[in-house]
């Protein structure tokens, strides 16, 4: 009775003196997200390996839906104008019969060490990958890289040897790491929450548990796509524990009037809203490049935050129109102009075998619906309405800024949201999927990042 | 900047008739259209059904989050049981039946096959008038959406309704890309276009005047009809009204209509179902618009799957008859669909769509009619000034109030707030609509 009363008095007495810096750090979010009720039984916390498998009878269904796909014929000279071209999808589907071997592309997958762990009711999936070599008396540096949407932990398997084995690859060997990257819970090979009020913050608190329970105390973290605000939101939650914060692609949700005025004058005036060329290069014409591409291509997350089981039904029933759905953007986002052409651009930058990886991922998992949800939990109520939109981020942050992400958010307006930002770089070429694409840049530039962290000890600096 | 407040100022009588192709390739330069028109019959094979009885039962099913009714989007357990009765218990060959027995025919014009009904009075007494009337549908609707209706006005003493000397013989086509008119083959098929055919159509079948009825795209389609040519419509009648603008004297409008409804001509109805402003007309718009924000924008990629899983197509397309026809039929685990539907005519309607391919198609004509900048397209600039009827349904998407109409429609006859019912007018509340469609067209007789 006594120890009770102790532990409940101590856990108050923590939480007071954490209260205090509510104003600076996200809390973390602790929940149950299982089915039901959260039994009273201690969480199993132990890591089993985990490997991807596939059948025969899983192959032959999707042969059979493959082969009885009911196409529509595009308008004439429509390219990729009205999404997916149905003439251009046929022929992927023929490869996707007849050469693409799910076999070969698991056992490719499972090269990487997998494993799972259950975290606040979820089987978490992750992949590990320890350096093959490490030279005498060095420590490998742990990093955490997460996904997005329609991505998966296969887009990080071009990056893993360039950050776990720099040296044959060229790229020196200050930094080794040892890479941690998870499925977002209800992506993959991650569980599904079965409770509503899964977003960004909920990934942010499980995905840090993860890393505590892998032993990891101070480690690095890299995102785009949704990975960009998990990985923001965990440098919120626990900026003693994350040495730099890598990011490909950032967004703003707190619009001002300097950003408006910066919008209609920045073209004219850039160095009075802290503009480079290449910011006014890559922003204007505003119209074209912000108001109508958001406009152009967000339809998807207008329905998959608002009706995502509507939305994801057909597509986990139909390989091929899953397929069309998630191709539109390895194309569109890796090139806006990719639109005009007949095939979309897909093979230019991307092996079909990748992209129909990545597609399998989704349909043996059966996660497309709840992959779609978590737009739902994370935008609903509106964008800038959340906590931890209005908090910032003290943690030192890197920002690789490529020239083909959908919108180019400058210096200027996101270190009023990452204060301490040590590095920003424009990349030469690369859209919203870089580590897909062109993971030797990102790998790059991740290096260069934790090389002046490490160097200048920044991360201890920013407790001060 | 002075050029563009000229145009946008300068009110045009009509709108252009035009032209138009939307065959294959090339309009053939030789030879006349075929004018003919032949009947048809919707059929069925078993291979048909064969197929669809398969992907039902091959369909993979996502568990929904705990307690997520039709929040998320269509339930899926609610779904599995829709999909059950439609696997074991509807009929599609006595469905198709039922489709048949109202006279089908098929007629090319501007180089595709428009489908449409035409159903006489069966008997007309002495001394009535029979007026063509054209039914325009939407989507995810179809000319289905009628076959309850239809009775109602070529028959109405049968059916207990006794709205004075008129009775209709009923045109209803469908919209090229839609059910079983053939679907466009080139781009820019807006609903001008489908107005000039609409008007070509009736020509075709011998009418100079006639009255004109629409809600969803039908509401827009036969509001272009009357704006392009006025002189062949008798009377225009809506279930739906789209307003294009807001301007500065809306937003005005809109903040002091809480307080002083009177001062800007809302009535006490209209601040019943207007208000709270956020609420109704932003926040739900918002939460019910993503369809058409992704098919205004990539409809071939939102439609693929959907035309590949039956399953997909159903929840997409039953979605919107729970949610248009009552908002809080989200809180509800099964939709509230079968309160006022049947699972047999919601799915009749659905297997139009799936049988004829046609859901890719129909939702080209989101991007089609909302990728030119509105302020400049014509429509919005022109009045309409033939008779208009308004029929405002209490759970329509957004309440338009009469005064703002009036900006649009110069010449409104009636207004009337319906006792009940939502989006899909015709289909929910045949007899009300019937109702409010012969009152109208009494009193425009009468002008």
């Amino acid at each position: 009775m006594l120890l009770e009363v102790l532990l409940v008095l101590g856990t108050l007495l923590i939480y007071f003196l954490f209260s205090k810096k509510k104003e600076e750090t996200l809390p973390f979010k602790d929940g149950w997200w299982g089915r039901g009720q959260k039994p009273l039984t201690k969480e199993d916390s132990s890591i089993r390996p985990f490997k991807v498998e596939t059948t025969e009878e899983e192959l032959s269904d999707l042969f059979r839906r493959l082969d009885q796909a009911r196409f529509t014929e595009p308008l004439e000279n429509s390219c990729f104008h009205y999404g997916t071209n149905s003439v251009h999808l046929r022929k992927i589907v023929s490869y996707w019969k007849n050469q693409f071997n799910w076999k070969k592309q698991v056992e490719i997958l499972n090269k990487y060490p997998q494993f799972k762990t259950k975290i606040q009711g979820l089987d978490i999936h992750f992949v590990h990958v320890k350096p093959p070599r490490l030279p005498e008396g060095r420590a490998a540096k742990p990093l955490l890289m997460v996904h997005g949407w329609p991505g998966s932990f296969y887009e990080f398997y071009k990056i893993i040897p360039l950050l776990t084995d720099p040296a044959s690859h060229g790229l020196g060997d200050e930094h080794i790491f040892e890479v941690i990257c998870p499925s977002i819970p209800g992506y993959g090979f991650s569980e599904a929450p079965h409770k509503k009020d899964f977003n960004s913050v909920s990934a942010a608190s499980v995905f840090y548990e993860l890393m505590l329970r892998l032993g990891f105390n101070e480690f690095y973290i890299q995102g785009g796509d949704w990975g960009w605000l998990i990985c923001t939101n965990l440098a919120q939650i626990a900026p003693n524990h994350v040495k730099g914060l890598h990011l490909n692609m950032v967004s703003v949700s707190k619009l001002g009037l300097t950003h408006l005025l910066s919008v209609l004058l920045g073209q004219y005036f850039p160095g009075l809203f802290g503009f480079q060329d290449e910011d006014v290069r890559r922003m204007f014409p505003f119209l074209k490049k912000g108001l109508y591409r958001i406009l152009s291509e967000s339809g998807y997350a207008h329905i998959q935050a608002t009706k995502p089981d509507t939305a994801g039904c057909g597509l986990n029933d139909s390989p091929v129109g899953l397929a069309a759905y998630i191709l539109e953007k390895f194309s569109s986002w890796t090139d806006i102009e990719f639109q005009n052409l007949e095939d979309g651009g897909l093979e230019r930058k991307f092996s079909l075998d990748d992209l129909l990886t990545n597609i399998m991922i989704y349909w043996v998992s059966g996660c497309i619906v709840s992959s779609m949800r978590f737009y739902k939990e994370n935008l609903q109520k509106g964008i800038g309405t959340q906590k931890h939109e209005k908090l910032t981020v003290q943690v030192p942050t890197g920002i690789a800024s490529f020239p083909n992400e959908i919108l180019h958010i400058p210096q200027a307006w996101a270190k009023k949201k990452y204060t301490n930002i040590v590095s920003f770089h424009f990349m030469p070429r690369g859209g919203h999927f870089a580590a897909f694409e062109e993971p030797e840049l990102l790998a790059k530039d991740i290096l260069q990042f934790v090389d002046k962290v490490e160097k200048e000890q920044l991360w201890k600096k920013k407790g001060e | 900047m002075l050029l563009y407040w000229l145009r946008s100022g300068h009110k045009i009588k009509t709108i252009d008739m035009g032209d138009g192709w939307w065959g294959p390739g090339e309009r053939p330069l030789k030879g006349k259209e075929d004018a003919s028109i032949r009947p048809f019959k919707i059929e069925t094979s078993d291979k048909e059904i064969e197929d669809l009885h398969q992907r039902l039962d091959r369909f993979r099913f996502t568990p929904h989050v705990e307690g997520a009714a039709f929040h998320y989007g269509f339930n899926s357990t609610y779904l599995r049981k829709v999909v059950a009765y439609w696997r074991n218990q509807f009929d599609w060959r006595k469905q198709v039946e039922v489709l048949n027995k109202y006279p089908h025919f098929h007629t090319t014009i501007e180089g595709i096959d428009i489908h449409f009904i035409h159903v006489k009075p069966s008997y007309v007494p002495h001394g009535r008038a029979v007026r063509p009337l054209l039914l325009v549908h939407g989507w995810p609707g179809s000319f289905y959406e009628f076959y309850k209706i239809i009775p109602l006005l070529t028959e109405p003493a049968k059916h207990g309704l006794n709205e004075g000397d008129v009775v209709f013989e009923v045109i209803c086509p469908s919209i090229p890309g839609y059910g079983f008119s053939e679907a466009p083959h080139q781009k820019e098929f807006d609903s001008i276009a489908t107005a000039r055919i609409f008007h070509k159509l009736m020509n075709r079948l011998g009418f100079r005047e006639y009255y004109i009825q629409g809600g969803d795209w039908g509401s827009r389609i036969t509001t272009n009809m009357a704006q392009m040519l006025p002189q062949s419509v008798k009377g225009l009648h809506l279930n739906l009204v789209f307003i294009a603008r807001q301007s500065l004297g809306r937003l005005i409008c809109i903040m002091l209509g809480a307080y002083v409804p009177w001062l800007v001509g809302f009535t006490r109805e209209d601040v019943r179902r207007f208000y709270p402003y956020m609420q109704k007309n932003v926040y739900d718009l918002l939460r019910e618009s993503g369809y058409m924000h992704i098919q205004a924008t990539k409809p071939d990629t939102a439609g693929c799957g959907l035309n590949d899983s039956p399953v997909g197509l159903a929840a997409y397309i039953l979605e919107k008859f729970s949610t248009w026809t009552d908002k809080s039929f989200l809180r509800q685990d099964d939709g509230g669909l079968e309160s006022k539907y049947s699972l047999d005519e919601l799915l009749t309607n659905v297997m139009i769509y799936w049988v004829t391919s046609s859901i890719v198609p129909s939702m080209r004509y989101y991007k089609e009619n909302f990728s030119k900048d509105p302020d400049l397209s014509a429509h919005n600039r022109v009045g309409v000034y033939v008779p208009t009827g308004i029929a405002a349904f209490p759970q329509e998407i957004a309440h338009v109030p009469r005064v703002w109409a009036k900006d649009v429609y110069k010449n409104i006859i009636t207004y009337s707030y319906m006792p009940r019912g939502g989006h899909f007018a015709a289909f929910e509340e045949p007899k009300l609509l019937a109702q409010d469609i012969m009152q109208f067209v009494q009193k425009v007789e009468q002008l």
